[in-house]
């Protein structure tokens, strides 16, 4: 019965597959990680309106220069710490408001605008012209960049 | 003797932590369900090793050289804490005694408490994975303990080491999918 262990790999090789598993798993950590909280900054103009995020319009729900829009999950470490983040950045510019929105029963959401993670951010400017876009929990700087970017936005670049 | 005051940073003064789990649920140490990756993921790793120099690469084996590869097991026992963690919930997590026993009266008070939710849901996923390999293992599949176990180990890996909740990710992907959630009715 113990001579199909003769037949099997032996400890060395076994332990460089695993030595490999390590340093690709950091290297896919490191990436993760380097990837996560930058501001992907948009030209183009795709427009978010309130009803795509399955808001009613009449509660005036987007800010009056600036909104940072949410998305969020049931199952998600970093929403909260992003939630905290983002309203106080909101509550720090008058006019910017903050929307948090649970894609977990809105899949239709999650495919209409292309999310892969939570949290996902997206800065809408003033007329809810998409600014920018943060995947992963937002580094400050990098909202604190995609911010400026939308309230300073030229409007003559398009079409309200 | 010690005679310099404790290092111990105090905990926030008087506002309330808006970072603490939702109402109804205790919020936990985030440094707890780290610490219970990285045993984890070693674990894991150890049962790669064995998996891939014991029977459970071959095929033809029969039920006791199965039942008795000790990579099978290690796997067993790990799926079986992976199902305590998700049944119990991860504030009972026997790696969590360890931790709140051992290694939390030696760190500063936790800056932020988290929602315990999450962390629990990784337990599932953990729970699921790891299952596939012990039933792949019992089926006398070549290779299907390592891989699974393989797969464990990279999530855990990523949770222990850079603490990035690959379950969660993955949870999107299924919402969009269709799997989970679903519109309201």
């Amino acid at each position: 019965m113990w001579s199909i262990y003769a037949k099997c790999m032996d400890a060395l090789t076994a332990g460089l597959v695993l030595g490999g598993l390590v340093v690709l798993t950091t290297i896919a950590g490191l990436l993760i990680r380097g990837r996560e909280g930058r501001a992907k900054m948009l030209t183009n103009t795709m427009r978010v309106t309130p009803e795509e995020l399955g808001l009613r319009r009449g509660n005036l729900p987007f800010g009056s220069s600036a909104t940072l829009v949410q998305f969020s999950s049931e199952f998600c470490t970093k929403c909260p710490a992003t939630r905290v983040l983002l309203a106080q950045t909101a509550a720090a510019h008058p006019g910017v408001r903050h929307i948090d929105i649970d894609i977990t029963n809105r899949p239709d959401i999650a495919i209409r605008f292309g999310l892969m993670q939570t949290p996902t951010t997206f800065v809408l400017d003033e007329a809810g012209m998409l600014a920018a876009r943060i995947g992963g929990a937002p580094r400050p700087e990098a909202l604190t960049r995609a911010l400026d970017t939308a309230l300073r936005r030229d409007h003559g670049h398009y079409t309200i | 003797m010690a005679t310099t005051p404790s290092k111990k940073s105090a905990p926030a003064k008087g506002k309330s932590n808006p970072l603490a789990a939702k109402p109804g649920t205790t919020g936990i140490d985030p440094r707890g369900p780290r610490f219970g990756a990285v045993i984890t993921f070693i674990l894991l790793g150890i049962d790669v090793v064995l998996g891939l120099t014991g029977p459970s690469v071959q095929s033809g084996t029969n039920w006791a050289v199965r039942i008795t590869d000790p990579a099978f097991i290690l796997l067993l026992v790990i799926t079986l804490i992976f199902a305590w963690g998700t049944f119990a919930g991860i504030a009972r997590h026997p790696y969590g005694v360890i931790f709140r026993t051992f290694i939390r009266p030696r760190l500063s008070a936790p800056t932020e408490l988290e929602d315990p939710i999450p962390p629990t849901f990784a337990q599932l996923i953990g729970f699921f994975v790891t299952s596939v390999g012990v039933v792949l293992a019992l089926a006398g599949v070549p290779y299907g303990l390592v891989v699974a176990a393989a797969f464990a180990f990279i999530a855990a890996f990523l949770n222990g080491v850079f603490g990035y909740c690959l379950g969660c990710q993955i949870y999107v992907l299924l919402v969009r999918a269709g799997v989970f959630g679903g519109p309201r009715a």
